[in-house]
């Protein structure tokens, strides 16, 4: 269930501006890799173009060699690659295995009609993911920062990709749930899950990848084994705001 | 040819002047205000009450709807617009049980039956076949005069610079200390005085009645749409666009169908180009 | 499918009512339930569309108006008998209004409200000038087959096509489509980022709606024997659809049939004391009162009152 993903002279232009200037970078099937860079680097750019939100000006975009570019995103998501935004926004009225249920859905309206939830893979995926069966019928309002986190990347799951897109997953997370999020993604590693993070919390994301893509500006400034781009000149002085 | 000139002159003047108020709305804030045509209604009805029933001099009238018009804009915005906190939906639908309402009102209190509004300047000229009431050239002239200062107004006044940048970016004017509670409110009373004040004019135009909103806010709505949101320049184009179709269809293939040409352009520029013909965000 | 039997057994209950009524009511009243029945069809037609995925139709007028005037033009002018007209009004509201509004789907929120509004009312005014000798121009046409004689009779066949299509439409938004719909509403993103095809959810949406809009418009005036332009391209028939819609509950089945017989019948015990059209004073200003307080309409406050827990039928 590992995807790989290829990245090719990638080019985002709005209007007159820039967003990503010909970003190329490949992960191997099972890899997890930090993206990192300033704010308004063009990381979560990075994502829309992957998941066809906002597509590309300019580029490819491949998984497992086949090129996504030109799909819809719901065929993207089917190709086996899928995302998390930085503010989760749940369907806001409904429960959370309802918002479980949203994701399992084939994309069939036949189907939809005629064959009812399968609550056994609902109530699997919550508990992979860490929400108790007592939650299941909880509305999003009633949930803390991180157990919305949690829904989000069930939600996600639940379309089982091969490659997840992880945006700033621990963003207004206390120190308890950052430690819940991680262990999640460790254990998703061991079974084969590729990643791609984004997160400025440099601390929580060191443990849970092995590769770094640095970002700035819209282009990639180094990439490469973790440790190797955080010791780079180029990304220190870029987190320092000097380039 | 000269009557069709003449005529697609005087009443795109008036189109014009029937947008602006919407024009600024829509704009500044982002708003749908589908009881837009509910002020036409309202300044209509003050005007034919105050100068008419009453007997006050035409101008007081003209003064009074505007007031009137101003204080309903006010009002809308504290208390339907503010309270939904920029939720469209629940705005645009609550705007329309609104016009419904004041429709109803006016109703209870006037009757159901259309009134005749006086010409506010008596007299008719005739050039080239063509009467030209000398209402609808006052109110074509007036217009202009009106969108012309405003444009001045947007672009030289600290308030109207406040509103330009309002309609770019609330968050960013917010920042930049721009008082946007301050901006909207001015926004909604001006949009609602300029409304009723067209009103006037439109009613001396057509006539007074209580369904006379729902023509006024198409027309406001095929101008603002196809014109590129919250363009002043834009709005006065394409008021001149929708007039002069107008007076083209009704001479020449039948008057009847003098709308219908609005209507398929609103649907489309709509679905072919959303943004306008002449761009948006730029006041 | 998360049905309970109680839901089952409240239906029967609310079923048998409905077929009982006529046995103790006047037949004005009875009348006056036929149009509410007839609103309740509407507002379930609109409900599909707009309170489910959040795209506001101010043009469902133009949808009821092809099925309208589809059977009118074919019973009056070419003979056609009724239980064939009416499936051929049906397929081509569904078929028209696709062709129309499948464009518009694609954009959002004002937008999509906007384009609506501009339908309804070019199509007011061709069916006024174009081939008036087959629409009846400004004044319509009269003289159309009923399908029933009498007060009781009009009430039980359109009870029974209300209660069918309620039904029918209650058990499929009990389905995954029903939630799916809803979703949209929410988060159109999210859904299309959970895989799902939004186009597709929002035609079906839209063709489930048409369909019922097609239908309740080809019997409604087979129910009055007439069509009018004026009548039926109205902005305040737009007005009364949306609001018994919403104050109702939008997004609800219960709530647009609830909306449908409060408004109707507030409208005809306000008759005595406001004869006209000002009657729609009291009507819109509950409305709005009602609609800026709870948005989610009468049974969503029904429901916080009575059970303070969050029941969403």
């Amino acid at each position: 269930m590992s995807a790989k993903l290829e990245i090719r002279n990638l080019v985002k232009k709005f209007g007159g501006l820039t967003a990503t200037n010909d970003v190329s970078f490949t992960i191997e099937p099972g890899q997890s890799v930090g993206l990192i860079g300033p704010n308004g680097a063009g990381k979560t750019t990075i994502f829309s173009q992957i998941m066809g939100e906002h597509p590309q000006t300019k580029g490819e975009i491949l998984i497992d060699g086949k090129e996504i570019s030109h799909l819809a995103t719901p065929q993207r998501i089917h190709a086996g690659v899928s995302r998390t935004y930085q503010v989760p926004r749940p369907f806001s009225e409904m429960s959370v295995a309802e918002n479980i249920r949203v994701g399992l859905m084939p994309d069939s309206i036949w189907d939809m009609i005629t064959r009812g939830p399968n609550r056994e893979r609902e109530v699997e995926i919550a508990s992979a993911i860490g929400l108790g069966e007592d939650q299941l019928e909880r509305l999003p309002s009633e949930l803390s920062m991180g157990d919305l986190r949690k829904l989000e990347m069930a939600r996600t799951l639940a379309t089982s990709p091969r490659l997840m897109l992880l945006d700033e997953v621990f963003a207004g997370l206390t120190v308890n749930e950052i430690a819940v999020i991680s262990d999640l993604v460790q254990s998703m590693r061991d079974d084969g899950m590729t990643f791609l993070i984004v997160s400025h919390d440099l601390k929580a994301l060191e443990p849970l990848v092995d590769h770094a893509i640095a970002i700035n500006h819209g282009e990639v400034i180094a990439q490469g084994q973790y440790q190797d781009v955080m010791g780079s000149d180029i990304v220190r002085a870029s987190y320092l705001g000097t380039a | 040819m000269l009557q069709v000139l003449i005529q697609g002159l005087l009443l795109s003047g008036l189109y014009a002047l029937i947008a602006v108020g919407f024009t600024l709305i829509f704009s500044v804030g982002r708003v749908l205000n589908l009881a837009y045509g509910a002020y036409l209604l309202i300044g209509g009805y003050a005007y034919f009450y105050f100068a008419q029933t009453l007997g006050m001099p035409k101008f007081a009238g003209v003064l009074m709807a505007g007031i009137f018009g101003c204080v309903l804009g006010l009002l809308k915005f504290q208390l339907i617009v503010k309270p939904l906190k920029g939720n469209h939906v629940a705005i645009e639908i609550s705007t329309l049980i609104l016009a419904v309402f004041l429709q109803s009102t006016v109703i209870f209190v006037f009757g159901d039956s259309s009134k005749i509004l006086l010409p506010i300047i008596p007299g008719v000229e005739r050039v080239a076949g063509a009467a030209i009431p000398f209402s609808n050239l006052f109110a074509a002239i007036a217009s202009w005069i009106i969108l012309l200062s405003l444009w001045w107004f947007v672009r030289s006044t600290h308030m109207g610079r406040a509103m330009q940048a309002v309609s770019m970016d609330a968050k960013g004017a917010a920042i930049s200390g721009v008082d946007a509670n301050r901006v909207n409110m001015f926004t909604w009373g001006l949009s609602g005085a300029l409304g009723a004040i067209a009103g006037v004019f439109f009613a001396s135009y057509t006539q007074l009645y209580p369904g006379m909103w729902v023509a006024p806010l198409i027309i406001a709505v095929a101008v603002v749409i196809v014109g590129g949101i919250g363009s002043i320049i834009g709005t006065l184009i394409v008021a001149h666009i929708v007039g002069f179709l107008e007076i083209l269809t009704s001479a020449y293939i039948a008057p009847e169908l003098r709308g219908v040409f609005t209507m398929l352009l609103i649907i489309v520029i709509l679905v072919w180009r959303p943004s306008g013909l002449f761009g948006r965000e730029e006041l | 499918m998360n049905l309970r039997w109680h839901h089952f057994a409240l239906w029967a209950l609310f079923i048998v009512g409905m077929f009982a009524l006529p046995q103790f009511v006047s037949n004005g009243t009875l009348r006056t339930m036929i149009f509410a029945n007839f609103l309740a069809i509407f507002a379930i037609s609109w409900d599909t569309l707009s309170g489910r995925t959040g795209y506001i139709s101010f043009g469902h007028p133009f949808l009821i108006g092809i099925g309208a005037y589809t059977t009118a033009i074919l019973t009056h002018r070419f003979d056609f008998p009724v239980e064939i007209s009416i499936p051929i009004a049906v397929i081509a509201t569904m078929v028209g209004g696709l062709i129309v509004l499948l464009p518009a789907l694609r954009i959002k929120g004002s937008y999509f409200a906007l384009v609506t509004l501009a339908m309804m009312e070019l199509v007011y005014q061709l069916v006024q000038v174009v081939r008036p000798d087959l629409t009846g121009g400004t004044r319509g046409m009269s003289g159309l087959p009923t399908l029933t004689r009498g007060a009781a009779n009009g009430y039980y066949m359109s009870v029974s096509l209300m209660l069918a299509i309620a039904l029918s439409m209650w058990l499929i938004m009990k389905t995954r489509l029903g939630t799916a719909l809803s979703a949209i509403g929410m988060n159109e993103e999210a859904v299309s980022g959970s895989g799902l095809s939004v186009t597709k959810l929002k035609m079906t949406a839209f063709l489930m709606s048409a369909f019922i809009a097609g239908l309740g418009g080809a019997v409604y005036i087979h129910y009055l024997g007439s069509i009018a332009p004026r009548a039926l391209f109205d902005i305040n028939f737009v007005f009364t659809i949306i609001v018994a819609a919403l104050i109702g509950g939008a997004g609800t089945t219960i709530g647009p049939i609830a909306g449908a017989f409060f408004l109707t019948f507030l409208l005809e015990y306000l008759r005595p004391w406001l004869p006209g059209a000002e009657r729609y004073m009291v009507y819109s200003g509950l409305a709005l009162l009602i609609y800026m307080y709870q948005p989610k309409g009468m049974w969503a406050l029904m429901t916080q009152a009575t059970f303070k827990s969050k029941i969403r039928p």
